[in-house]
């Protein structure tokens, strides 16, 4: 595989650029495989990329109904962090960081990687003490955390509102320094031409109309583009899991909704942390373009519409406004939604299942891009061992029924309220 | 943002209500003796495909009463509403 | 400075109203009616900009909202706004403007070398670069890269602007006002529905401002003046200028901003600066038109390069020449129209047509007016750097391919006609597929998925006869449907212009041994070589197109280059233009000013704030004032320089010594009434409820369905049938719901009705050892003895005259009652308690020194019932009835509810009785261990216990049951705290709990 370096560039360019390969092929499926992904997003791909490299799994396809990366993998704010309570996802995310921090040259690919850390603000002591537990928790757990004083957060981010004319005020806040954003088209880009060069069959376009499960067994499944047989399945379809489930009829304990995101247009630097409001759900950053990346609450209804209503987006900068009044004057540019798998403990869910070589990978709720390596790694683990790592072993499906749920925010299963 | 009809009140914008799920999802009786399983079913799998979808709303800054929505999940095109008795 | 290109006798602006602006600190002169860009155009200026990547000199490009980079930093009343197009902002007095993206200046820019190292910097050149060593990324090339990012500045002041919305219902909306818009609009009005015209410009009229027609015996710009003036005048009719609609939601709802005070130098007093108006829209007719397509050729980004209908527009509009040796290249008659208006106003132009041999009337008139046409002739590149000099054109082979001798041409501007995309925009929105409609080589609206119509140009009609009848047709119909009326408007007679069909020709090919940069998108710098790396790199999918190369990304959002994008994808690939398919069209159409969407509910007003109706009490008693959801709670009453802590601390002890009293108005309270009404405590309590006495009051546990707390409180039984309900304050809008959903939904058959009086009631708990005495005081006719009114006893009472309730019970373990009136009564009844308590030594306390009393006491709240815990966790199993089934009782028995280590709640002393325990310490065998530390619970509530004087916490913890007595370590790295304690019991202070019940 041809190597990028700004050597490659400069020599690339003396040839006008007419001589670099294909990121990745465009195979026609094959009859059989070892390992069918199902869902060319992040994780799939990640995930096809770790059964290559850590198992030297490389028979492997991955099937996109549309292109790759065009579902939640290119529709996020890019936010990346490990800032949580619970052990299971402090750890699983944790180890993530660590594949973000080498994920550019471990792809050969620049995925812009930026730790520039994160600030959830909190707007009384209650709130502070609330942050405590979980920088706590984080510390312990081998993390950075910092507790930020009202006065050191109006030092790093001055734009916030530290007027009298304020509803909530801010107390201060809970900052991660080491977590950041990162390009979120060149992961999927990036996983996708390694997983290509070692083998791996990215096929776009081909939407899975079907499974041949027999004996509790899966045997291969059915696509717009031909059957194909093969033993082990890794579905990875964060936003289409309940549908791709009545196929094998399951039911998850996901409910898909939608979470919009909006951009301002692009301005000089302004803002260079992501920082999250504590007293409503809104998150910012500024992109390397220079657009306010901002997001928010769900729609509050189950959907399917990859398109957004007014209110929810008029709610989220609301909140934005009474963070940083200076957003007011900005425009937006550019809306989206991402349809979310919203599980009914807010974590996600990987593991084996009833049926023998299917293998989930789902509800991911807002946090799945963070975790994309992360996925990546425990499900190809999962798939080539059929056992779970232990970094997973948390996200099992049978937490529903013994309990052992990862809620942390305490909301339960009204998954809408955010 | 979305015009729904509550069979009690008529149409009103969608910031008078709120949403309650699907509405297929029916508690077991009381003193029934369930297993685990149908009683983990109950509380955390709920229906949520594309295309119509029947789900629980409450008209709470009107009448309070819940009732059902027949809406499609990928149009959000709302088919019906009836009173939280009546069936499709 | 002299307007060197305006003309005298044409255009629209107010020639007695001159008007000055600065643009870079230098001072120009432009009229009323202006925009900036017609404004610096009359003064020769080109040069705006710099370009996103490469700092290429920027000019003008459109007219309007189609402009890709004519923007500019504005000042404006002391504010400074980033990212105004010029195109769209009008001129007012004393306006400034200055360049951005360029450093030092617009005429010498730093960054444009990146120009001269435009080859390394192909689509993606940053994902294949920049890896080395790893650590530079974020600390050196990215902060390169952003500070070369971004275009204007955004101030971090506050915003001094408001901003309003607007709710508006309609028969029918319409989205433009060019023909189809105004024919549609009066058709409609004519006919009896209530109509609401929305036009983006200033002016109304569209394209008609511009043509050479006539309809009837009018020209096509009186008509439209006519007609908009009509329209004004009839009642049912709302004509609005100055307003986008720019978002078509769900349920034909719209959202159009309107620009109220932008062309005005400051905001009139009681004005806002902009309206978002909600539009809900029996139907909504789509008349947004078109915009003129670019041709793509080499250096088609030099300023003065230009769409002809924009120049057309700065001519007939503003009385403004582009240039005064124009090149109209094009390949349709749309270009004629152009060449033609300045041969009329004594400018030569040179006409280039891709076409061999194109016969029109139109055609026919520029040859009768002697205009120079070159058949088959393309410009392949622009020369000059800051502005057009002149244009190299060839000949070009009917099949396009093959270029004839270069040959060099004096020009100043370029104009360019790549014929017409119609704005589909809000039609795709709407839900809508799109068709490619091969005869106009452009998508059109497919078949409409909510009440909507497109009609005219944006539909893909381009002649005005066609677009009358369509619209007032479409007028006439969709008001009938509504409204059953039958009046309708006779179309008028069009005399226009015919023309004939357009070269399917839009990317001029480049010349051998010339590698000029052709531009498709020129604010993000996206090229031609772009497009085609991007696919040779495997990049095939029109969205990874767009995101390798960021095609379409920028503020304009692709209105001028999305097509010809497309194309350019199609012809490389061998696929039809359809099969590529496109991106799609989101709200908003145009860029929305944020405070616009968010309206009044900024600063204080954010969220609503909730008061007691003693607040005003609480205020002037020195209450300093805690957030308790949107409820203002008093934290603590300061008295001289006392802290937090002081405070607390003494009202407090106040409380286990004396008397206090505290306002308790915000707790959730809800009336249950019906035969029922104990039967349903029954089932969402998990206690034992049907056999509490008329009179008496009982605490009670409430549980989701997965066995977690929900919420708790005392309900206390009024009469038979009636029932007092409390809540939590946090809790109390969810717990209504929850009880009308069970009633509604899961068990109507019980006879009971709920309803919040949250609002209804004012609350003041007494606390303390003198709590009885001041309640005989308060209350002389009854008994409060012991026996008279026990623990968890209710009476009624009169109150110094006013009705009261008077409830037994305690949160802060002392000896308490609560005692509620009326809301209008709330201050009254606080007022009597103070004084009368005077004697007793009674202080008000607030919710610290509330929390400190529940905490010693090892009473549960919000920090431990956090949506996390179980009943047994909080030590609450006892609450739990055996008996009967309740709401998430079956929930219990899973396997790590019951598990034998499972959390639960305890009391923590520091070993040296002295250290007060940050609340969220967790708590650890070895305070020495290696990372990750294994935590065994956390610290949930601190406080200083006032009854030992010693801090005391609370915690839950794994395997609490068995952890009393334990030394175990709290550690708060974030505070860099590390303190020795043991585990006791968590009930402090009174266990027995013999105080409240004295």
């Amino acid at each position: 595989m041809q190597k990028y370096s700004i050597f490659n560039l400069i020599k690339n360019a003396f040839s006008n650029h007419q001589n670099w390969d294909l990121a990745w092929k465009d195979p026609t499926p094959k009859k059989e495989y070892d390992v069918v992904i199902i869902g060319g997003g992040g994780h799939g791909l990640a995930t096809a990329y770790y059964l290559a490299k850590e198992h030297n799994i490389t028979n492997v396809a991955i099937i996109e109904k549309g292109w790759i990366g065009g579902g939640n993998a290119g529709r996020n704010t890019t936010i990346i962090r490990s800032n949580y309570m619970y052990d299971d996802n402090a750890l699983f995310s944790e180890f993530g960081m660590d594949l973000w921090r080498k994920m550019s040259q471990d792809l050969n690919y620049n995925v812009m990687f930026s730790p520039r850390g994160i600030i959830n603000l909190a707007h009384s002591d209650a709130q502070i003490n609330i942050f405590t537990r979980r920088g706590n928790s984080m510390r312990l757990n081998g993390i950075d955390a910092v507790l930020l004083s009202r006065e050191e957060v109006k030092e790093i981010i001055p734009m916030a509102d530290f007027s009298d004319n304020v509803r909530f005020p801010i107390f201060g806040g809970l900052m991660q320094p080491s977590a950041g954003t990162a390009r979120h088209d060149a992961v999927v880009w990036g996983y996708a031409r390694q997983a290509d060069s070692m083998g791996v069959d990215i096929i776009q376009n081909c939407e899975v109309t079907g499974f041949d499960v027999s004996g509790g067994k899966i045997n291969g499944v059915r696509t717009s583009r031909g059957d194909i047989k093969v033993k082990k399945i890794g579905l990875c379809v964060a936003g289409s899991t309940n549908i791709l489930a009545e196929k094998l009829n399951m039911t998850i304990p996901v409910e898909t909704h939608l979470l919009q995101a909006c951009v301002s247009e692009p301005v000089k630097p302004v803002l260079d942390r992501v920082v999250t409001f504590g007293a409503g759900h809104f998150y910012i950053s500024q992109s390397d373009k220079g657009e306010m990346v901002m997001g928010g609450d769900l729609d509050g209804y189950n959907s399917y519409a990859q398109r957004g209503n007014l209110p929810t987006l008029q709610h989220v900068l609301t909140e934005g406004i009474a963070m940083m009044p200076f957003l007011s004057k900005l425009k937006m540019l550019r809306t989206w939604g991402g349809i979310m798998d919203m599980s009914m403990d807010g974590s996600p869910i990987i593991d084996k299942t009833h049926i023998e070589g299917l293998y989930l990978n789902c509800g991911w709720c807002y946090g799945g891009f963070k975790a994309t390596p992360a996925s990546g790694w425990t499900f190809a683990h999962t798939i080539a061992q059929d056992r779970v790592h232990k970094l997973n072993a948390g996200y099992s499906l049978n937490r529903f029924n013994t309990g052992h749920l990862l809620d942390e925010k305490g909301l339960g299963t009204k998954t809408w309220i955010s | 943002m979305l015009h729904i009809r509550c069979p009690h009140c008529g149409m009103r914008s969608q910031n008078e209500f709120a949403y309650g799920g699907d509405a297929s999802v029916k508690r077991p009786e009381l003193n029934k003796e369930i297993s685990d399983l149908e009683w983990d079913n109950f509380v955390y799998l709920r229906k949520s495909l594309r295309g119509k979808h029947l789900e629980l709303w409450q008209h709470i800054s009107g009448c309070r009463q819940w009732f059902k929505v027949q809406r499609d999940t990928s149009t959000h095109e709302i088919f019906k509403t009836i009173k939280a008795n009546e069936d499709i | 400075m002299s307007q060197n290109f305006r003309l005298k006798n044409i255009g629209l602006i107010n020639r007695d109203k001159k008007i000055s602006f600065k643009f870079n600190g230098k001072s120009y002169f432009g009229y009323e009616g202006d925009t900036l860009a017609s404004a610096l155009l009359a003064n020769g200026v080109h040069l705006i900009g710099r370009s996103f990547k490469y700092h290429r000199p920027r000019g003008f490009f459109g007219s309007g909202v189609d402009e890709p980079y004519a923007i500019v930093q504005l000042f404006r009343n002391g504010e400074s706004v980033a990212n105004i197009k010029t195109t769209e902002q009008e001129l007012f007095e004393d306006l400034e403007a200055t360049s951005v993206n360029c450093w030092p200046n617009v005429n010498f820019d730093i960054g444009a070398i990146n120009n001269f190292l435009k080859i390394f910097l192909p689509a993606g050149f940053y994902y294949k670069t920049f890896m080395w060593p790893k650590s530079f990324w974020h600390k050196v090339y990215e902060p390169f890269i952003r500070k070369a990012a971004g275009f204007g500045v955004a101030s971090i002041k506050h915003d001094q602007e408001r901003y309003e919305h607007r709710y508006e219902y309609c028969d029918l909306l319409i989205t433009g006002s060019g023909p189809s818009g105004l024919a549609s609009a009066y058709a409609a009005a004519k006919n009896g529905a209530r109509v609401i015209l929305a036009e983006d410009k200033p002016r109304f009229g569209g394209t008609l401002l511009t043509s050479e027609v006539n309809i009837g015996n009018q020209t096509g710009k009186e008509w439209a003046e006519n007609i908009t003036a009509e329209l004004k005048k009839m009642p049912n009719v709302i004509v609005k200028n100055r307003s986008q609609v720019f978002g078509y939601y769900d349920h034909n709802m719209l959202v159009m901003s309107e620009r109220i005070s932008d062309h005005l130098s400051k905001t009139k007093k009681y004005s806002p600066k902009e309206r978002l108006w909600y539009i809900r829209a029996k139907e909504v007719v789509i008349s947004s038109g078109s915009i003129e397509r670019p041709l793509v050729f080499g250096n088609n980004d030099t300023p003065g390069v230009m769409l002809s209908s924009a120049a057309k527009e700065y001519l007939k509009v503003y009385g403004v020449l582009v240039g005064k040796k124009p090149l109209i290249f094009t390949n349709n008659d749309s270009g004629y129209e152009t060449a033609i208006e300045f041969k009329k106003n004594g400018v030569e132009p040179i006409i280039l047509d891709t076409r061999k041999n194109p016969k029109s009337e139109i055609i026919d008139e520029a040859k009768n007016l002697n205009i120079n046409i070159k058949f088959s002739y393309v410009v392949v590149a622009a020369k000059g750097y800051k502005k057009v000099k002149s244009a190299e054109i060839a000949k070009i082979s009917e099949d396009k391919k093959e270029l004839g001798v270069v040959e060099n041409i004096n020009c100043d501007c370029i104009c360019v006609s790549g014929f017409w995309t119609p704005t589909i925009h809000l039609a795709s929105q709407s839900g809508n597929k799109t068709i490619f409609n091969k005869d106009i080589d452009a998508f059109v609206s497919g078949q409409a998925k909510q009440e909507e119509t497109t009609i005219g140009a944006a539909n893909g009609t381009f002649t005005l006869e066609e677009t009358l009848k369509d619209s007032f047709n479409t007028g006439y119909e969709l008001s009938k449907k509504i409204t059953s009326n039958d009046n309708k408007t006779p179309t008028p007679a069009v005399v226009e212009k015919k023309s004939t069909k357009h070269d399917k020709f839009w990317c001029v090919p480049l010349p051998k041994g010339k590698n000029y940069k052709r531009f498709l998108d020129f604010q993000n710098d996206v090229a031609v070589s772009d497009i085609e790396i991007a696919l040779k790199e495997g990049y095939r999918s029109i969205e990874h197109v767009k995101r390798y190369t960021t095609l379409g990304m920028a503020t304009d959002q692709g209105k001028t280059s999305n097509l010809n994008g497309l194309q350019l994808v199609s012809n490389i690939e061998n696929k039809i233009v359809p099969e590529v398919g496109h991106t799609t069209f989101r709200p908003p159409y145009t860029p929305v000013t944020i405070g616009a969407i968010v309206g009044r509910e900024v600063g204080k007003h954010s969220k609503p704030t909730r008061k007691s109706p003693i607040h005003s009490w609480h205020e002037n008693n020195n209450a300093v004032f805690v957030d308790a959801g949107a409820w203002l709670r008093p934290r603590y009453y300061k008295q001289g320089n006392e802290t937090l802590f002081e405070a607390s601390k003494r009202e407090a002890k106040n409380v286990r010594k004396n008397v206090g009293v505290c306002d308790v108005t915000t707790l959730g309270k809800i009336d249950i009434k019906g035969p029922d009404a104990a039967e349903l405590l029954n089932r969402v309590y998990t206690n034992a409820w049907l056999k509490l006495p008329v009179g008496k009051a009982r605490y009670g546990v409430m549980l989701r369905e997965d066995g977690i707390v929900m919420d708790d409180g005392t309900t206390t039984r009024i009469s038979e049938t009636h029932y007092h309900m409390t809540t939590t304050t946090a809790q109390a809008a969810n717990i209504l719901s929850h009880l009308e959903y069970y009633l509604q939904i899961v068990w109507p058959e019980l006879n009971v009705n709920v309803v919040s009086t949250t609002e209804q009631w004012a609350g003041a708990a007494i606390a303390g050892p003198k709590s009885r005495n001041l309640l005989q005081k308060l209350f002389p006719k009854i008994d409060v003895s012991k026996e008279g009114l026990p623990f968890m006893g209710y009476i009624e009472g009169e109150l110094y005259g006013i009705r009261a309730r008077i409830f037994r019970i305690s949160f802060s373990g002392e000896l308490a009652y609560e005692v509620n009136v009326e809301s209008d009564n709330g201050n009254y009844m606080w007022e009597k308690i103070i004084e009368t308590g005077k004697e007793f030594e009674i202080q008000p306390y607030g919710t610290e020194a509330l929390s400190t009393l529940r905490i010693e006491m090892g009473h549960v709240a919000g920090s431990e019932l956090d949506g996390r815990t179980i009943p047994y966790d909080n030590s609450l199993e006892g609450m739990l009835s055996k008996k009967k089934d309740f709401i998430g009782k079956r929930s219990l028995n899973r396997k790590a509810y019951v598990a034998e280590d499972r959390q639960k709640v305890v009391g923590v002393i520091p070993l040296d009785k002295k250290t007060s325990i940050p609340e969220g310490s967790h708590l650890v065998k070895d305070a020495k261990a290696k990372l990750p530390n294994p935590k065994l619970g956390y610290i949930s509530a601190s406080c200083w216990s006032v009854e030992y004087d010693n801090p005391f916490s609370l915690a839950i913890i794994k395997d609490g049951k068995n952890m009393i007595g334990q030394k175990l370590f709290a550690m708060s790295p974030l505070k860099n705290k590390t303190i020795p304690v043991e585990i006791v019991s968590s009930h402090y202070v009174d266990p027995k709990g013999e105080r409240v019940r004295s």
